[in-house]
């Protein structure tokens, strides 16, 4: 035992130091992530900032007090920004197909006096649907209009249309940086696949590995070590990242010791699972590719953008399968909730689990395709 | 040198490539399966089928915590029973038993009928309905009060026993026009655009980098074969992959997914080749800086990152501002992307985006052309 942790740490010192030798892949290891959450900084400001300039047309047929009432809160919106008015409708709904306008309001004839009547009144919205969020964006702004100009003629009428109150039990305001959590998980694993490539591949291709292995260093002892040199560069990664979302303003609610294990269990198992394809793979960039584009459905099967629960039931059973799915939920609750070791015991348990099933039957497939 | 020449050199350098690809079985199934089928799967997997109307929430236990128990919060349990969207709703908790039972993985939402809500709507006043929601769950506040607003659309408190509203129910209804679309069908158009810049760009600038490293561009190069014949070889070679790619994901889409695009296959093949072949391009560019491999690696995921950030993948264009903005109406990607949202989801016929197919064709011909010269002026430096 005392010979296996000693070959270990002699390993992992030897990993540690042939990444300080090698400059452009100790920039990557720190650049990296960087990056990568910079670039997602950006998705979340796109998908959170205050006021937005979709384009939306408008064609008011009414030309009453109460359609003008209307167009005056359209215009006033912060999600849209009402470029130009058209006397037909058809002028209007052409702005949209053709792509020059996202939506396109139409406000009927008759439209005030079936609302001073009581009666009910319509408007018709035409959306570019091909854009997602800006069409749910036009059709939030021309709601909350309508519900604004019905709570203008409920005070006249006496009617009031029910009001929802959201309220997260973790007491964060609803923002975008829903998304952080879950970049740390794929930071975690992009991470850790980047230090297999460089543990084992690279090393095949230089020659070093078979050497390696003609040590008396035990196959485990070498895997072992190459884990823990991920584990103490994944611990560089995740202060990095924590400092990032310090400056982000993330509120962490939960232990910071504990968003340490988690990643170092997610880090453990994705190398684990490396480890394994590396015994089939040998070159380095095939499988760094590989990993890359196991990588991408990752951000949407494992719970890194959406959350597994709210997948279509064929995508929750892949979900379910996934054990970085388990890790990226530990990270979400301890994150957000502040919930303890307990809460996530089962999500680490999963990790570790998972890891210690990897780990021998890399080493044994490794010794028969060495 | 005569087209005749030309020709035969451009149909032995596609030849090659093909003999080498075949070779190589790891890069066969990573290029030709995992990454179509994977993708598209992926997205079959998180946005259930096209056609099939997929409410996220709907599956989910939701505690429904009635504090009125008068009809009208009776009648808007019911209205929310029914609505498709709400089909675990979870009724006996109380207040600081669901609050306590939020996070659990027991209940991930609670809808809160506060006391006094028919009161209120009686007497004309503003009715409140409270949602508490485990927000470790991304996305489901957002996702539960959107279900919430629509199935209010269609709730009459007055329904089932007596007038709640004395002057008949004040309503703006809106009347939504305009194609809607599944999940699935967006996100083709995403997997379509990822799956075709993904690989193509690994095939050119990392296919041309292993040659150089192999040593056998050099020996290309010093071969009567002109450079051109070359290029145009190498991008024959990767447009007939990008036809078995499209087919792949399309037929995949199609016959197991349910996915109908709103235009034919031979518009939906013409935009992934023009993709393709402005990816294509870039690649070169990218080759003729003489990087390695591993650098065309680290490149090509930035380019897909960022492609995702700028590019109308995840963010529609018109939500960015500034330089982000700025960025995004450079890129030629982008235009693609919106391309292939507007003849596949909406059914545009190609020929009336102008400005975008020019775009894109302007482009490929400055990366190619940059990239002819590039190679030219640093073939020494190419061959040693």
């Amino acid at each position: 035992m005392n010979r296996f942790a000693r070959d270990t740490k002699s390993i992992t010192v030897k990993e540690l130091k042939q990444l300080l030798r090698d400059p452009l892949s100790l920039a990557l290891t720190i650049i990296f992530p960087i990056l990568l959450i910079q670039i997602f900084i950006v998705i979340v400001t796109a998908f959170s900032a205050p006021s937005y300039n979709i384009a939306v047309v408008v064609a008011d047929l009414d030309s009453s007090p109460m359609s003008k009432s209307f167009v005056d809160r359209l215009t006033s919106s912060r999600l849209i920004r009402v470029r130009q008015f058209f006397q037909t409708e058809e002028q209007a709904l052409h702005a949209v197909e053709s792509g020059d306008a996202t939506g396109a309001v139409i406000i009927p004839k008759g439209f005030g006096i079936a609302l001073l009547s009581s009666q009910p009144a319509f408007v018709i919205l035409q959306t570019d649907n091909s854009k997602t969020t800006s069409s749910a964006l036009v059709q939030s702004a021309v709601s909350s209009s309508t519900q604004g100009l019905l709570e203008q003629v409920s005070v006249r009428l006496g009617a009031t249309p029910v009001q929802l109150i959201l309220r997260p039990i973790s007491g964060r305001p609803a923002t975008g940086d829903m998304f952080l959590p879950g970049m740390l998980g794929m930071i975690t694993i992009l991470g850790a696949f980047d230090d297999i490539v460089n543990a084992v591949t690279r090393e095949r291709e230089r020659g070093t590995f078979p050497r390696l292995v003609l040590t008396p260093t035990s196959i485990l002892s070498i895997y072992s070590g190459k884990i823990s040199a991920t584990v103490v560069l994944n611990a560089i990664r995740t202060t990095l990242m924590l400092a990032i979302f310090e400056l982000t303003g993330l509120v962490m609610r939960g232990s910071v010791l504990l968003v340490y294990l988690t990643t170092t269990l997610i880090a453990a198992f994705t190398m684990s699972l490396g480890l394994l394809v590396s015994t089939r793979i040998r070159s380095s960039s095939t499988l760094t590719i590989l990993e890359i584009a196991i990588t991408f459905p990752l951000f949407q099967l494992a719970g890194a953008i959406q959350a597994p629960e709210l997948l279509a039931s064929g995508g929750r059973a892949i979900a379910q399968m996934l054990p970085w799915t388990y890790g990226n939920d530990a990270l979400r609750r301890v994150i957000y909730l502040g919930v303890g070791f307990d809460a996530v015991a089962v999500d680490l348990f999963v990790l570790l689990l998972s890891s210690l099933i990897l780990l021998p039957i890399a080493t044994l497939l490794s010794k028969r395709t060495m | 040198m005569s087209i005749r020449t030309f020709l035969n050199d451009v149909l032995a350098v596609m030849a090659n490539e093909f003999r080498v690809l075949r070779r190589n079985r790891t890069a066969i199934i990573i290029s030709l399966v995992i990454l179509p089928i994977f993708f598209t799967a992926s997205l079959g997997g998180a946005s259930g089928r096209a056609g099939e109307r997929f409410s996220p929430a709907a599956h989910l236990a939701i505690a429904y915590v009635d504090n009125d128990l008068t009809i009208a919060s009776g009648r808007l349990f019911e209205t929310l029973s029914s609505s498709g969207d709400f089909n675990n709703l979870v009724q006996g908790y109380s207040e600081e038993n669901v609050i306590d039972t939020l996070g659990t993985g027991k209940i991930y939402a609670a809808i809160i009928v506060p006391k006094g809500f028919e009161d209120n709507l009686v007497k004309n006043e503003q009715a409140s309905l409270v949602v508490y929601v485990d927000d470790s769950i991304n996305g489901l506040g957002n996702q539960v009060v959107s279900s919430l607003q629509s199935s209010l659309q269609n709730f009459s408190p007055n329904a089932a026993a007596r007038p709640l509203l004395s002057r008949g129910a004040l309503q703006v209804e809106i009347i939504q026009k305009g194609a809607r679309f599944s999940s699935f069908n967006i996100g083709l158009t995403i997997i379509l655009g990822l799956v075709i810049v993904f690989a193509t760009f690994y095939e050119i600038a990392g296919g041309m980098s292993r040659e150089s490293e192999e040593g056998t561009y050099a020996r290309l190069l010093v071969s009567p074969i002109s450079l051109g014949a070359v290029m145009f070889g190498k991008t024959l070679y990767d447009l007939a992959l990008n036809l078995i790619r499209t087919l792949m994901v399309f037929g995949l889409a199609f016959y197991a997914y349910g996915a109908r695009p709103g235009t034919d296959f031979a518009t939906v093949l013409t935009i992934s080749l023009l993709i393709a072949l402005l990816t294509m391009g870039f690649g070169f560019l990218i080759s003729s800086i003489g990087i390695g491999v591993r650098a065309v690696i680290i490149i090509e995921f930035f380019l897909v990152l960022f492609l995702f950030a700028f590019s109308g993948f995840v963010i529609d264009r018109e939500l960015l501002r500034g330089i982000s903005s700025t960025i995004s109406y450079m890129l030629p990607w982008a235009y693609g992307i919106e391309i292939l949202k507007r003849t596949i989801l909406i059914g545009q016929p190609l020929l009336d985006l102008t400005v975008q197919l020019e775009f894109i064709v302007v482009s490929v011909a400055l990366f190619y052309g940059v990239a002819y010269v590039l190679l030219k002026l640093s073939r020494e430096r190419l061959v040693t």
